[in-house]
């Protein structure tokens, strides 16, 4: 009875009838995003939700925009080798560096009025590179071997290789010296438990951004209002709430209920969701699909013998029909990948494509492989050995289990069998993936434009128990071309020289079919027609880095 | 009577401290540690990366190690720093605490209001419309998932209606007690309706057993009124199911609600450890765990005095 | 045999024999069609189709398989195994209900989730068991059963309590009577009423926890159907097809209630009324 009401309720939300949507003044923007952020300190747990918040309220020296390109933030020019902003240095043991330069803007201040200034470079260096302080990726500020204050306004960075990507500082935090170097120096061991981010997240003094964080509701919601000292564009909004809600259906339902005015596209909705939304509220919100950076994909475990003949791991791409998944299951909104490099990326090559659907094709290369006998619908070969494997992804996540289903159906019509056995996430990364127990594995990267592929690709990356399975080549990837065209592309500073090392990358890729990609997701971004001037990047970098160009319509 | 209630706390202790090294065991034996879960969304850390976290984790020891200097320092009052988030133990646990003995207090003193009085009525009008319209409420109240439920009550009150909103806790900057208990009420309702059901069955059942015996005849026989009956002499005899369920109830309070809870976006205990074991977070995990088991043990405790108190004839001592 | 009997009975009868009956027809419950996603009622499709297409009559017949056994087993494992324990608890008294309440206490108090997710991790091929082609069935039941006897025996250890200092008891003890046999006898039969309602809704109660089993990897992996596992897509869908969690939610009531009513008429049955 009570079922049957709320069902006829819920039947006339889903035909579109609006009910409470109010029309306020918008002071206040609320953001709904479906995971709260842990710590706020921006250089521990690396985080969508925290670098989502941060992006509002602080800013790092360069970023990608969204048209992909690396462009400054809090510098006045980006240093290149072509400006003179960098150069090659030689270093005490006889190799070659890089000393980039970069001059800070004018009138760049803490919240608390303090100015920007190369000494918080400088601590933020002394952190990352503490071998206690608990940073995880360590690594990438120990390459840096100096950073020098020029002047109140000017840094150089020496860092200890040559490599194309020697001016991207987008993940190289300034920490406010005058609030933490006290803290820090204390203690550099229990400086991530004792940081101000943390035990005064509201502390004005953090903050260099348009925003500042205000109010922190642990686990619930966080509060951002303008930065009296932000000295560019100032930002539209008095307040930014951004609300944690990690139930899409709830998201959802706080988006039309109007107690939320704008769902992250980052972190919010899940594709098929925002398609359903689109086809009931058209005209109250645009719709934008971005693809973006998280490459869903199936590993292929190299070490089972069926999966060692190319021949069988091309079978399994050619037998599925991945543009009628997409089609069907996303209306085309994330489209098939021909390898793990985005076509928005620089080094993607446009000639490599996806492989096509070829039933004949999977068939006549089985037969070669010899998995020529049918027994049940599943093919063997003549020592009697079932074309069969287990499949495994992160359960309880519905799309990829949606995906699972419909491979596993085309698989059997080639005459594969595939059993699904899922685990939950920790389970499933923690154990099956990371000690490479798996036989098909599907999940997701997520990497930065132009990232080398070192740790996903090359052969010292395998994990094994000696090097307590650090390292992220999970098919077990042992390709000596791979390995060099790795080394080589770092070093490589010619950018067309560096387009054809991309393109033979993702030739054998292709060729070698150790990986069956699957598709970029793409965050679906449903923004309410009167707020304007959002754009999605659609990589790692988030859109609230430009939040001081949101408005009101 | 003293003396067994010192008794029983002694046992309870004990089987908190076994508890404790059971639970860090199990934690310790979950696949996948803190530092894999950094690992599996971030390409850019390297072997070298990986050793060192592990030892500055003091992940790489043996948990038998673990559990020793966990003990030591939690003796001395000390839980330890939850890494998720980023704060002491305690200083993690008070809000979620807070908001979640609200919630699940509220839910359950309205769940017993509406079973208890439901099921003594449906046994005193045993067989009548109203009684199969009662058991009808508790079988959709027993087969109705919270998550269901908890979505279709926003979707009528805070989408369709518009009267309340549609997440538990108000914006910061809209704060206020009236706000605060205006988004208690769809989670309370949501938890209290499907809990409901159940009271009221063991009610029912009790209770016309309890009718059934001979002295219940004798007293209405002797022209003791019907209400006199049944609140009197009925609902204490029946009441020994009810509390039994009812303290296995109370008992998981500290546990919290996490499908309701995260319906509603409202911060509380089941969605803290949730994220505290999903997330390894060890020492959180173990604080919340072991306050949990402690409010299991001490309400199956209360309830223990409770059956020598409804009934004389019970002795436990 | 009343129809209090014969109704519930024989709905659940039938339910069990469609499912048993329903591979007869040849149709496939997973088949897919990826053009006929989310459709509504048709003829071809009584029910509609689920988000891969797929017939929902034909997956609810099927979920009926496992839903059912999963649920009926389960249940009378924890009611058997606690009945056991709180029934020589209540009885015996001293010593072993010290004993046995505080290992029940200990199990209450044991964390849900990380023996679950150690669950998950465990592979049972490596334990010498047999590939299961159940989709793990027997793991559910073996959970369920695992968490669910601490309740029944703290119900029936506490009817047993107010029931040990009765005359009618006494009595028998004084007439020598052996402790089992007061236990079979005199105790057990009055413990009825709890333990049948704990049954009953321990029945419906393990359809709903299947759901959320199958959220960790721990319930029946897809594309096998279960009332659980289709409830649990569902919750994702709701907004684009909320109907979808009506029909295994219908499903889930009807036999809730049944048991519950069948319940209630072997409770009288024993009490002697009607």
């Amino acid at each position: 009875m009570k079922r049957a009401r709320a069902l006829l309720l819920a039947l006339a939300v889903t035909l579109g009838f609006d009910g409470a949507a109010q029309a306020q003044s918008h002071d206040t923007l609320t953001i709904g995003i479906s995971q709260f952020p842990s710590t706020l300190h921006p250089m521990f747990d690396s985080m969508a939700a925290k670098s989502y918040v941060l992006a509002m309220a602080r800013r790092p020296l360069t970023t990608y925009d969204k048209d992909w390109k690396l462009v400054c933030l809090m510098c006045e020019t980006l240093p290149t080798f072509e400006n003179g902003g960098a150069k090659r240095v030689p270093l005490p043991d006889g190799k070659e560096g890089v000393e980039v330069t970069f001059r800070l803007k004018d009138g760049f201040k803490w919240g608390d009025g303090m100015p920007v200034s190369p000494r918080d470079a400088i601590l933020a260096w002394d952190i990352g590179r503490h071998p206690r302080s608990g940073v995880a990726s360590g690594e990438s500020y120990r390459r840096i071997l100096s950073v020098v204050a020029k002047d109140e306004r000017t840094i150089a960075f020496t860092s200890d290789r040559v490599t194309f990507t020697y001016n991207d500082f987008s993940q190289f935090e300034f920490i406010p010296e005058h609030i933490e170097r006290r803290l820090f120096e204390a203690d550099p061991e229990t400086y991530r438990r004792r940081t101000t981010f943390d035990t005064e997240p509201t502390n004005p003094a953090l903050f260099n951004g348009p925003y500042r964080i205000a109010e922190v509701q642990q686990g619930a919601a966080i509060m951002l209002v303008p930065n009296g000292q932000w000295a560019a564009k100032m930002p539209a909004f008095k307040r930014v709430v951004v609300r944690a809600i990690e139930n899409t259906a709830a998201l959802e339902a706080n988006l039309l209920s109007g107690s939320i005015d704008y769902v992250a596209g980052e972190l919010g909705f899940t594709l098929d969701q925002a398609l359903a939304l689109e086809k009931r509220h058209p005209a109250r919100f645009d719709f934008q699909y971005v693809p973006g950076l998280v490459y869903e994909h199936i590993d292929l475990n190299l070490d089972l013998p069926a999966l060692q003949d190319k021949r069988v791991r091309q079978a399994l791409i050619l037998a599925t029909d991945r543009a009628a998944l997409v089609r069907q299951l996303f209306e085309d909104r994330q489209p098939v990948a021909a390898s793990f490099i985005n076509p928005k990326d620089a080094g993607y090559a446009a000639d490599i494509a996806p492989y096509p659907f070829d039933l004949a094709r999977a068939q006549a290369l089985l037969d070669q492989a010899g998995y020529t006998r049918n027994v049940g619908g599943v093919r063997q070969n003549a020592a009697g050995q079932r074309l069969s494997f287990e499949f495994g992804t992160t359960a309880g996540n519905r799309i990829r289990e949606t995906v699972q289903q419909v491979l596993q159906a085309q698989w059997r019509r080639a005459g594969i069998e595939v059993r699904i056995r899922n685990e939950p996430a920790r389970v499933f990364f923690g154990e099956t993936v990371r000690q490479r127990k798996f036989q098909l594995a599907m999940y997701a990267w997520i990497s930065a434009p132009q990232s080398v592929p070192r740790t996903t690709l090359h052969s010292e990356s395998i994990p094994t128990a000696e090097n307590a399975w650090a390292g992220q080549n999970q098919p077990g990837i042992r390709n000596a071309e791979m390995d060099q065209l790795i080394d080589t592309i770092e070093r490589e500073l010619d950018a067309d020289k560096r387009k054809a090392l991309w393109a033979r990358m993702q030739q054998i890729y292709a060729d070698e079919a150790w990986v069956m990609p699957l598709f970029f997701r793409a965050d679906p971004f449903v923004v309410p027609k009167w707020l304007a001037g959002l754009a999605p990047t659609g990589h790692q970098y988030p859109s609230p880095l430009a939040i001081e160009h949101w408005h009101v319509r | 009577m003293m003396r067994y209630a010192l008794q029983r706390a002694l046992q309870g202790v004990l089987v908190l401290v076994a508890a404790s090294f059971a639970i860090y065991v199990l934690l310790g034996l979950m696949p996948g540690d803190p530092i894999d879960l950094m690992i599996s969304g971030n390409p850019q850390i390297t072997p070298d990366d990986v050793r060192r976290l592990r030892e500055l984790y003091g992940i790489d020891r043996p948990i038998l190690s673990r559990y020793a200097e966990w003990a030591t320092a939690a003796l001395q009052g000390d839980l330890g720093y939850s890494r998720l988030y980023a704060k002491p133990v305690l200083a993690a646990i008070g809000p979620a605490l807070a908001n979640t003995s609200v919630l699940m207090l509220a839910a359950f003193a309205i769940a017993l209001a509406i079973g208890i009085p439901l099921g003594l009525l449906a046994a005193a009008k045993r067989g009548s419309f109203v009684d199969a319209a009662i058991n009808g409420f508790a079988f959709v109240s027993a087969a109705t998932p919270s998550f269901w439920l908890g979505l279709m009550l926003i979707v009528l009150f805070a989408v369709v209606l518009g009267w309340l909103p549609a997440s538990a806790l108000p914006l910061p900057g809209q704060d206020g007690l009236g706000a605060r208990l205006l988004g208690l009420i769809l989670p309370v309702a949501t938890l209290a309706l499907v809990e409901a059901g159940e009271y009221a069955r063991y009610m029912r059942s009790a209770a016309s057993e309890a009718l059934a015996q001979d002295w219940v005849r004798t007293a209405r026989a002797k022209g003791a009124s019907r209400a006199r009956v049944l609140f009197g002499h009925v609902l204490r005899n029946a009441a020994i199911p009810v509390a039994t369920v009812a303290a296995l109830g109370f008992g998981g309070l500290f546990s919290g609600a996490l499908v309701t809870e995260t319906i509603f976006a409202y911060p509380g205990m089941g969605k803290l450890i949730y994220d505290a074991i999903l997330g390894s977070d060890y020492n959180l995990a173990l604080a919340c765990l072991l306050m949990a088991a402690g409010l299991v043990i001490v309400a199956n405790f209360v309830a223990d005095l409770a059956y020598a108190a409804l009934d004389p004839r019970v002795s436990v001592a | 045999m009343s129809p209090r009997f014969t109704l519930p009975l024989g709905m659940l009868v039938l339910l069990a024999l469609a499912a048993a009956a329903i591979p007869l027809t040849g149709a496939d419950p997973d088949a897919i069609d990826l053009a006929k996603r989310y459709a509504g009622p048709s003829l071809a499709h009584p029910l509609g189709t689920d988000e891969l297409g797929r017939d929902v009559a034909l997956r609810l017949l099927y979920g009926a398989r496992v839903s059912l056994a999963v649920a009926i087993s389960a249940a009378l494992a924890a009611v058997a195994i606690g009945t056991a324990i709180g029934l020589a608890a209540g009885t015996l008294g001293g010593r072993i209900d010290g004993a046995l309440m505080r290992a029940t206490d200990a199990v209450l108090a044991l964390p849900v989730l990380p023996v679950l997710i150690v669950l998950a991790a465990i592979d049972t091929q490596k334990l010498g068991l047999p590939q299961s082609d159940d989709g793990g069935l027997w793991r559910i039941v073996a959970i369920v059963a695992l968490f669910g006897w601490p309740k029944v025996a703290r119900l029936v250890r506490a009817t047993a309590l107010a029931l040990v200092n009765r005359d009618f008891v006494r009595a028998a003890t004084a007439l020598g009577a052996g402790r089992l046999r007061i236990m079979a006898v005199h105790i057990l039969p009055n413990c009825a009423g709890p333990l049948l309602v704990a049954t009953a809704l321990a029945a419906g109660g393990t359809i709903l926890y299947e759901s959320v089993l199958s959220f960790l990897g721990l319930g029946i992996q897809p594309p096998t159907a279960s009332w659980g596992n289709m409830l649990t897509n569902a919750q994702e869908t709701i907004w684009q097809a909320p109907w979808l969690a009506l029909w295994p939610g219908l499903a889930i009531l009807a036999t809730v209630t049944a048991i519950n009513l069948l319940a209630d008429a072997l409770q009288d049955r024993i009490a002697g009324r009607r």
